[in-house]
């Protein structure tokens, strides 16, 4: 079956429920807005069609000021009394205007994405910034790879629909000069790194130590979690094993549609994994002392698949709840 | 020669992240019979409504005003939907005093509402997902929106700027203080959304990471909710004025300024807010201010980000540029400093509903201006891609 404009699982069924307060009853209803288009692309029919089928990026130059619009997003200069721009090819390196931002809790259409970044990029000779998502290749997209003024490539993805999406950048200094000299580069002539998972040090009685009081800590959080019904609904609905690898130890962090456990036993069918050389970390970011998210950031804790920053967020949803409902 | 418009009149309802219990509707209703009780009018008197409502889908709605006027009992006379971004509730106060200062209208209610964590996304069986993703809609459609342009990240943008020309300013000590402080100051606001949610600068900093560099707390966060005000030109104003022995605040200057929305030469220059900086510059001149940190006793910005505050209160000429964090490190809306800043506990805290929300800022600088006896309040909205859209208000006490 083709993709749909709607993907078909985040589309909920009929009906509702009801919901109690003050001993009084309210009906929730499922529902949606939805609207089909054939939108006609008009104007810009000429940009979409260049990156679909000729890996070609497309601006306008005013023919009085010279002003080089990329996007082509008008036809006629606004600055110069609307006098007529005129199309020109535009190269696929150019330079971040700004040091542009990183999603990490995307809006419900993106967030098999994150983390994923969208900055302005500066084509060489143009005077606006297009906007444009920027990856790596090297692994997850982390604050300091991309700054103001990062010399980057635009890349073209191997499938085409004719929209903005169909072109991406990595930094240059990631790429060999062919690749960078290659006119319509394609993402398949990356090398996108698998993910690998760390290797942590050996672990001394030290660090065995440490791991057991921290695993014990876990659990007596877990506890509180468990008797948090702000927390407790924080994960409701949600299923996942997560294996966690530490120095010293491994133990597994279980989430049954609001309960929420440690085992102190390795598991070997997990959603996901997670490695930290500190298994503080974790203690620290579930008992609202710090910042998983953050700690993914700085490389001290690892996650093996990107689409579970979302198990991440519940997680750190969690933390809160539990710190917030102690001070009440 | 305009007439002299004053607010006789101002009332929100309880701002909830969920309003099981109300529709739009009855929010706006409750809304509007709070500010006439306030003002001490019968909706006889009112000459007719301008509507701040910014998103069709929060309200599931097209034309989400038509059955607002029946059913605020002002069928048969003029009304307007304004919706300009984020700044959808200062723009209305504008477009409403324009019509007054003008002469066409003796009285007019002013009324923002907002539904806007109905949406919900079924996948994460949370709302919050999917009131980002109905914002998201709002960015370009031709070539951002396919990208995961959020109101989130376009700000970021702009924050991001501005600290690569001032990489020692917008330190993260700094934006978790203005947090917390609104934390506390929005203790006295009974109708916050967060009247209790009370957080140190360390939690602040520990909350995770949204869009680098904005921290979960340091974001407004997204209500349900209505505020509504009575505007009238002066002599009606005094006659109500006597009638509820309540003093008129006048609104004394306004600004608004929309920017370009893509970035370049001669577009928008990303580092700066020039739509606060033009807005807040029209306001002082209509007003007659020179100098705003002197002239200004009270401050209700639009805080969608602690870190746009801090750049729109340079851009408001409140603390000089790469020097924002002066704000904190002088004291300067610090307890006991020259300014206050956000007393109802700004979006962060009292919520952001959002057609409503820079009129529920209104409703605070005028009774906060009454009730500490001060002269001079500025309220502020922002709104749209990067910043884009910057209105200023300078309100001041009879």
């Amino acid at each position: 079956m083709s993709d749909k404009v709607i993907p078909l699982n985040v589309i909920p069924d009929q009906g509702g429920h009801t919901v109690t307060i003050e001993g009084r009853e309210y009906l929730v209803m499922n529902d949606a807005m939805y609207t089909f288009y054939q939108r006609s692309m008009g104007e810009f029919s000429e940009f979409f069609l260049a990156l679909r089928d000729e890996k070609k990026i497309i601006g306008c130059r005013c023919s009085v000021c010279g002003i080089v619009r990329v996007p082509p997003f008008v036809t006629r200069c606004p600055d110069c009394n609307f006098a007529p721009t005129e199309t020109v090819e535009m190269g696929d390196t150019g330079k971040m205007l700004a040091t542009p931002p990183i999603t990490y809790f995307a809006n419900s259409l993106f967030q098999q994405q994150v983390p994923f970044g969208r900055g302005r990029i500066f084509l060489e000779g143009a005077d606006t910034a297009m906007s444009i998502n920027f990856y790596t290749t090297l692994g997850i997209l982390v604050p300091g790879l991309v700054k103001k003024g990062t010399a980057m490539k635009v890349v073209f993805r191997d499938e085409r629909i004719g929209a903005i999406t169909d072109i991406f950048c990595v930094p240059a200094v990631e790429l060999t000069s062919e690749q960078l000299a290659k006119k319509g580069l394609l993402a398949s002539e990356l090398d996108w790194e698998t993910s690998v998972e760390p290797d942590l040090p050996a672990a001394d009685p030290q660090d065995k130590e440490h791991f057991g009081s921290v695993l014990q800590q876990l659990k007596a959080l877990a506890v509180e979690m468990n008797s948090c019904e702000r927390a407790r609904k924080d994960i409701a609905e949600w299923h996942r094993t997560v294996a966690v690898k530490a120095t010293g130890g491994e133990f597994t962090i279980r989430i049954a549609d609001g309960n929420f456990s440690i085992e102190p036993v390795k598991t070997e069918k997990s959603d996901f994994v997670m490695v930290s050389p500190d298994p503080k970390v974790v203690l620290d970011g579930l008992a609202y002392q710090g910042s998983l998210t953050q700690a993914i950031m700085t490389r001290d804790l690892w996650i093996s698949k990107n689409v579970e920053f979302n198990t991440i967020f519940k997680l750190e949803r969690m933390a809160r709840s539990l710190a917030r409902s102690k001070k009440v | 020669m305009a007439n002299r418009v004053g607010i006789v009149g101002a009332a929100v309802t309880p701002f909830r992240g969920k309003w099981h219990e109300k529709t739009y509707y009855e929010l706006a209703q409750m809304a509007t019979a709070d500010a006439l009780a306030d003002a001490g009018m019968e909706l006889k008197e009112i000459d007719g409504v301008f509507y701040g409502i910014y998103n069709d889908i929060f309200e599931r709605t097209c034309i989400p005003e038509h059955p607002l006027q029946g059913i605020i009992g002002l069928q048969n006379k003029y009304g307007m939907r304004i919706s300009n971004g984020g700044a959808t509730g200062a723009y209305t106060i504008s477009a409403a005093h324009a019509y007054v200062a003008a002469g066409r209208f003796k009285a007019v209610l002013v009324l923002g509402v907002e539904k806007a964590t109905d949406c919900f996304d079924f996948q994460s069986m949370s709302a919050t997902p999917e009131v980002i993703k109905t914002i998201g809609w709002s960015g370009d459609s031709f070539f951002e929106q396919k990208l995961g342009w959020t109101a989130s990240d376009s700000y970021a943008e702009v924050v991001l700027a501005y600290k690569d020309e001032h990489p020692n300013d917008l330190k993260p000590e700094v934006t978790a203080r203005i947090s917390a402080l609104f934390s506390e100051q929005v203790r006295s606001n009974n109708f916050a959304q967060r009247q209790f949610d009370q957080v140190t600068p360390e939690e602040v900093l520990n909350s995770r990471i949204v869009v680098e560099p904005f921290k979960e707390l340091e974001i407004c966060v997204y209500s349900e909710g209505a505020a509504a005000l009575v505007l009238a030109e002066e002599e009606t104003a005094r006659e109500i004025s006597k009638r509820t022995g309540q003093p008129i605040v006048w609104i004394t200057g306004l600004g608004e300024s929309n920017e370009h929305s893509f970035a370049g030469r001669n577009h928008k220059i990303m580092h700066r807010i020039m739509s606060d900086h033009i807005a807040a510059n029209q306001a002082y001149k209509m007003a007659g201010i020179k100098d705003p940190l002197k002239s200004i006793d009270i401050v209700e910005v639009h805080d969608a980000f602690v870190h746009q505050l801090e750049i729109t209160m340079a851009e408001m000429g409140f603390v000089p540029f790469g020097r924002a964090d002066s704000l904190v490190e002088d004291g300067i809306i610090m307890p006991g400093g020259p300014l206050i800043l956000n007393p109802c506990g700004g979006l962060i805290y009292s919520g952001h509903a959002v057609g409503a929300s820079n009129i529920m800022s209104a409703w605070s600088a005028r009774n906060e201006l009454i009730r500490r006896r001060m002269k001079t309040a500025l309220v502020h909205g922002t709104g749209s891609t990067i910043a884009q859209y910057g209105v200023a208000i300078v309100i001041e006490h009879d």
